[in-house]
């Protein structure tokens, strides 16, 4: 059963101006769906959308079957659909301790704390820095704050936007190793990626977006052999 | 030379940083300079007087409180008029700025601000008159406390409540999950609303909080001058003086400017004369666009 489905969304910054053109994804229950794509292609526009940050004008969003189409980006987090963007995805200024509990607001009062440490105990990073501000943070480490915040409110589908992107390789091997875990802890994931290689091997589902639409869909695992999407993505970065 | 200024300035720049903590929320979290926000202050200090009128007509005059110059309905009264100031301020967003702001340019914003200050300033004297209206007639003693400092009851009463009145609000910004909420939409809109903050609630809270301490600062404006619906222009530029010197967005930013700008004021009250009391604050105010634009506390934006 699909817990994620995302149909024919349409949606763009500008009025008259879409970027994600109609564009379809499902992610099931305890999937890894990876979505690939050129730069510019609109991945991160279609996740942003999904996460109620960009207009949009048509298609749908539906989180477990209900239509969360046009709700406001911060129920969303209620319902159970976690994003952690690409880049300003701390607040900088606060600290880290303060980061995860700003986060704890849509949760009771009592579970909180619990939640922060559960955090600490999953990234031990973090709770060494915890009275640090954020914005002293490596890159690796404010993508585990990213992380761990987004996991405060135990999401069931947690979006990701290139959480690799500019790490070095040590936090990359991390931050897969790291979502393996999550994922065997009953999340869903979706998982944006330039590091296809890396995010096809833990992936199961994939999509390929190109002119905001996906242009190839398959198993993760059959897709880095694909002569279709070798053709039309991947084949520039395989022989790169 | 004396060291009186001191006294009055700390007390002057007190009742600066008071108000100036509205404005520096406002234009870090709804992200425009808000020309009215001296307006709520005297709109505050009329409720206010308001509420102590219909006091003395219910139960009667109340006896001054030990040495002050008021007694219990005007404490009363300036509760009922936080609430009251806070009540205009959300209406005001509702009617007006929460429309422009949807739209997205803040120069809109604030040339509606500009607006809404000269239709309230007219409100209030088409109400109550521009002649000056007082919570007492009662004259104060000043009293010697050394080094030729002489301070009055109320003014050390008053001092004394605006440091509980700072000190709850760092409190409040520091360690309350609003607090955070509005620290983080302030840093960050879009990852505010990714991590389940309900923008409405933050906006509310900001107007809520600028426009009571607004009125705090405009009562205590009353006791110790005067009330006049020009009071709060009057206070504008060094109000947006303190919040710049202290740094956009910081409320303790803002208190240490208004300190500043009133002991200024006050030093050159005393050494050049009374005339170059205005030029003061806009003098500072230059001074800091010019060499540290980002205020003491402020941090350059991302
Ligand atoms: N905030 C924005 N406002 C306007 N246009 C944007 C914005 N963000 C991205 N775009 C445009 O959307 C297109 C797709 O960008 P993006 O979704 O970031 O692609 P990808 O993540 O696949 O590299 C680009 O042409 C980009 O210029
Ligand atoms: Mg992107």
């Amino acid at each position: 059963m699909s817990i994620l489905q995302v149909k024919g969304l349409v949606a763009g910054y500008e009025p008259g101006l879409s970027i994600v053109k109609g564009a379809s994804i499902q992610a099931d229950e305890r999937e890894i769906v990876v979505i690939l794509g050129p730069n510019g292609a609109g991945k991160s526009s279609l996740i942003k959308a999904v996460a109620g940050l960009v207009p949009v004008t048509g298609g749908q969003v539906l989180l477990d079957g209900r239509d969360i189409t046009h709700g406001a980006a911060h129920l969303r987090v209620r319902q159970g659909l976690a994003f952690v963007p690409q880049t300003e995805n701390i607040f900088p200024l606060m600290t880290v301790d303060e980061n995860l509990r700003v986060a704890g607001g849509v949760l009771a009062r009592c579970e909180v704390q619990g939640r922060i440490d559960e955090t600490y105990v999953m990234f031990p990073d973090l709770a060494r820095q915890r009275r640090l501000a954020a914005g002293s943070l490596s890159g690796g480490q404010r993508q585990m704050l990213a992380v761990g915040r987004a996991l405060i409110v135990h999401p069931r589908v947690l979006m990701l936007d290139e959480p690799s992107a500019g790490l070095s390789p040590k936090f990359v091997e991390m931050v897969f190793a790291r979502l393996g875990e999550i994922r065997r802890a009953g999340l869903t994931i979706v998982l944006v990626e330039q590091n296809a290689r890396a995010a096809l091997a833990i992936g199961d589902r994939a999509y390929v977006l190109v002119e905001g639409r996906e242009a190839h869909e398959g198993r993760a695992a059959t897709l880095w052999d694909d002569p279709v999407v070798a053709e039309l993505y991947l084949g520039q970065r395989r022989s790169a | 030379m004396t060291l009186q200024f001191i006294a009055d300035g700390l007390i002057s720049g007190s009742l600066i940083g008071l108000g100036a903590i509205g404005i520096t929320l406002t234009y870090s979290i709804l992200r425009f300079s808000n020309f009215a926000h001296g307006d709520l202050m005297a709109w505050g200090a009329y409720g206010t007087l308001a509420v102590v009128g219909g006091i003395g007509e219910v139960v009667g005059g109340a006896a001054p409180i030990g040495a002050l110059s008021f007694g219990w309905p005007l404490i009363l009264a300036a509760l009922a008029g936080m609430v009251m100031t806070a009540c205009l301020a959300l209406l005001l967003d509702w009617l007006l700025f929460a429309r422009l702001r949807e739209k997205g340019q803040s120069i809109i914003v604030v040339m509606a601000s500009f607006g809404a200050s000269m239709a309230l300033r007219s409100l209030l004297e088409f109400i109550f008159s521009s002649s000056p209206a007082y919570y007492s007639r009662g004259i104060q003693m000043a009293m010697p406390i050394g080094f030729g400092i002489r301070i009055t009851p109320d003014q050390i009463v008053l001092l004394g409540v605006t440091v509980v009145l700072v000190t709850a609000m760092h409190l409040f910004m520091s360690r309350s999950q609003t607090g955070r909420e509005m620290r983080a939409y302030s840093q960050n809109p879009a990852l505010a609303r990714v991590v389940g903050i309900d923008v409405s609630g933050v906006v509310r809270a900001t107007w809520i909080i600028g426009a009571a301490l607004a009125c705090a600062a405009g009562v205590m404006v009353g006791i110790l001058v005067q009330i006049r619906p020009l009071m709060g222009l009057d206070l504008l530029l060094p109000m947006f003086a303190a919040a710049i010197l202290g740094g956009i967005g910081s409320v303790p930013g803002a208190v240490l400017g208004g300190l500043i700008i009133g002991l200024s004021e006050a030093a050159a009250v005393q050494l050049i004369g009374a005339e170059w009391r205005s030029a003061v604050a806009f003098g500072i105010l230059m001074a800091v666009l010019l060499v540290r634009p980002v205020g003491l506390f402020g941090r350059a934006e991302r």
